[in-house]
């Protein structure tokens, strides 16, 4: 019997070894890069009709475009895992592969650290909108046109979206003398909640000093701070925003910055990466970044060993170790 | 019965309320000078021959220049106390005070958490190298092209304090919540308690083995330089630094040439030791983090900051000696 295939779309910059060393129970392919129509193309001509498993990132969308409903139908009926790295996933077509019985783990966990690592990092750089500073002395001008800032210290900071990241947002925030309350679709454990207050998203709106977004992407979710929301928002509120930018109505987010009803913000998301409204490059109050929340070494390592960790797990139990929320009862 | 006069040397931005209750117990009065030698020439015409107390901040060099010896000298005989708006006081000579029965104080604990944050602000900003990220996307390049090198994680570093006063025991309990594990170097050792736990190393350990190390002592002539070139080449390779504490620390020349040979991976300065001039090979850095002495710049630490200086004001007018004098000072 022939073996089965595992299909690398992207590549792998840090555990090539584990990648190789699967060879002993699959037969490795990659399409490390070409365009999305070549990658169809390749479906079409049944090169990829033993792929078993495969392996793709946030990263490779840009080679194959969304998976979305044309993507998912193209791929190879031997298809039962999409291992996918990186822990936001709004990129994949849950319900099409589902009703293809296609399985999908993703990379929680791994991503926790280093996300709400820059989620502090946004977070006091929107508190003392630092990036007039930063670019003054880079100028020459010293401080340059520079205002007072804020301080986290005994500021209300509310989470929506209490996950691993959130978690790690609120003990980093802790730390700083801030008091947290939290919104999750549920409440946590006592233990888990580490004496953040649980509160209605309303409740956290009007009563936060700055909000940070760690939820997840999706359609009961989209625009869930919209002109509403930041109608009811303290003045001066920051927003941080390491999630997913769809999360918030940007013209909203935009209009309530110029009123000052929004102090500032710190994103790490926008609405068409890489392009970027001119009118966010051109704020000097706010403090942002190019989508790089997880980009050191040690977090792509680990999160690229937990996606082929997935796809050995898989291939030779047929168990998933990071299956994602929505195929949690598959 | 007369009250006493005190001379405000700079400006007070936001106790307006706790300035304006210092005129209950005192004529407050600011000089006409605007440089030194005006400051001087006022000074010897006895124009602040009735003066007590000074307030004075850490821009009001502009006017004075620095409180050296010379200065001190002509001071007048009624001036007793000098009241710092600032944690490090360095512009001052608190031996020449001392001599001339000048008893000085400064500004701590209510600068401590907002130089702590600053300061891991920097660690992040310097360890993830998220300069050239944000100057990329500024100028339209996203993340720049080629994209910058990869940054690291906090988590499991070892971050070396030298220096543990209130901010960099402040800092300590910032960096675990960030997985790091914190060894410091000091005077002397602190106790279990006020050490939290950190480990107490030698000056040499410290450069030997911190991934991170940060500098949060004062300045004065024993700390002058105290990182240079030798301390550079006993570091580990791609050690990352941060200062929040004052530039002349650190030998910003030295700093410079260990960066350009990779020995120091990347750092977060938040002082130089010719503010408001910035090495060149500093500027020209993409992967540093660079700030301009911001460390206590929020409106809450500054208000706090004012009124901490304002009662060491009132403490010297009312009872006669400061509420925190600084160490040198101690026993006076």
């Amino acid at each position: 019997m022939s073996r089965g295939a595992a299909l690398l779309i992207g590549k792998i910059a840090h555990a090539r070894k584990d990648w190789e060393a699967l060879a002993s129970i699959l037969e490795l392919k990659e399409f490390g890069s070409g365009t999305r129509a070549e990658f169809l193309q390749n479906c079409k001509a049944g090169k990829y009709d033993n792929v078993v498993a495969i392996f793709r990132s946030n990263a490779s969308t840009s080679i194959t475009g969304r998976f979305d409903k044309e993507l998912v139908s193209a791929l190879p009926k031997s298809l039962k895992y999409i291992c996918h790295n990186g822990a936001g996933y709004d990129n994949i077509d849950v319900d099409d592969c589902t009703k293809r019985g296609i399985k999908i783990t993703s990379t929680p966990g791994a991503v926790n650290h280093a996300t709400a690592d820059i989620a502090i990092f946004l977070m006091i750089g929107a508190l003392r909108q630092a990036h007039k500073p930063l670019a003054g002395i880079r100028a020459g001008k010293w401080r340059g046109d520079f205002t007072l800032g804020h301080d986290p210290n005994k500021k209300i900071l509310g989470i929506i979206g209490m996950g691993g990241i959130g978690r790690e947002v609120a003990l980093r925030a802790k730390a700083f003398g801030m008091s947290v309350i939290y919104h999750n679709r549920t409440r946590l454990s006592a233990e888990r909640e580490a004496g953040a207050k649980y509160v209605s998203l309303k409740e956290l709106i009007s009563q936060s000093d700055v909000i940070s977004l760690n939820l997840a992407l999706n359609e009961s979710t989209r625009n869930i701070l919209g002109k509403a929301e930041f109608a009811e928002m303290k003045t001066g509120v920051v927003i941080v925003n390491t999630a997913r930018s769809g999360l918030i109505d940007t013209e909203a987010m935009i209009e309530a910055l110029d009123s000052e009803k929004v102090y500032s913000v710190g994103l790490d998301v926008y609405d068409a990466e890489p392009i970027v409204d001119e009118r966010l490059i051109r704020n000097p109050n706010i403090f942002i970044l190019p989508h790089i929340g997880t980009a050191t070494y040690e977090t792509q390592k680990e999160m690229e060993e937990l996606v082929l960790e997935n796809l050995k797990v898989a291939v030779t139990e047929g168990r998933l170790l990071s299956p994602i929320a929505e195929q949690a009862n598959l | 019965m007369t009250k006493p006069q005190v001379l405000l040397l700079g400006e007070i931005d936001h106790a307006h309320k706790a300035w304006a209750s210092i005129s209950e117990i005192a004529d407050v009065i600011e000089p006409k000078a605007r440089s030194r030698e005006e400051f001087i020439k006022e000074c010897e015409s006895g124009a602040f021959d009735k003066v007590v107390a000074t307030y004075r901040t850490f821009q009001s060099v502009a006017i004075t220049g620095l409180i050296d010896e010379a200065l001190v000298k002509i001071l007048p005989k009624s001036l007793k106390f000098i009241a710092h708006n600032g944690a490090g006081y360095d512009q001052i000579d608190v031996h020449a005070c001392t001599a001339h029965d000048i008893r000085v104080s400064n500004v701590p604990t209510a600068v401590d958490d907002a130089t702590a944050d600053t300061n891991m602000f920097l660690i992040l900003g310097a360890l993830r190298g998220f300069n050239t990220s944000m100057m990329a996307l500024r100028n339209g390049h996203w993340k720049g092209s080629p994209p910058p090198p990869l940054g690291h994680d906090p988590q499991g570093k070892v971050l070396g304090i030298l220096g543990m006063g209130g901010i960099g025991r402040n800092l300590k309990k910032k960096a675990e919540a960030f997985g790091m594990t914190v060894q410091y170097y000091n005077r002397s050792k602190l106790s279990e308690e006020l050490s939290g736990g950190a480990k107490y190393v030698s000056f040499e350990e410290l450069l030997k083995t911190s991934d991170i190390l940060s500098l949060n002592l004062p300045l004065n002539k024993q700390t002058r330089h105290i990182i240079s070139t030798k301390e550079f080449e006993q570091m580990k390779k791609g050690v990352v630094i941060i200062n929040t504490a004052r530039g002349a620390v650190m030998d910003e020349a030295a700093l410079v040439v260990a960066l350009e040979k990779g020995q120091v991976w990347s750092c977060g300065l938040d002082v130089f030791e010719e503010e408001p001039k910035v090495h060149s090979g500093l500027i020209a850095n993409p992967h540093v983090m660079l700030v301009p002495h911001m460390g206590t710049w929020t409106v809450e630490t500054q208000t706090k900051m004012e009124i901490w200086c304002i009662d060491n004001v009132r403490s010297a007018i009312e009872k006669g000696k400061l509420m925190s004098p600084v160490g040198e000072q101690k026993d006076m």
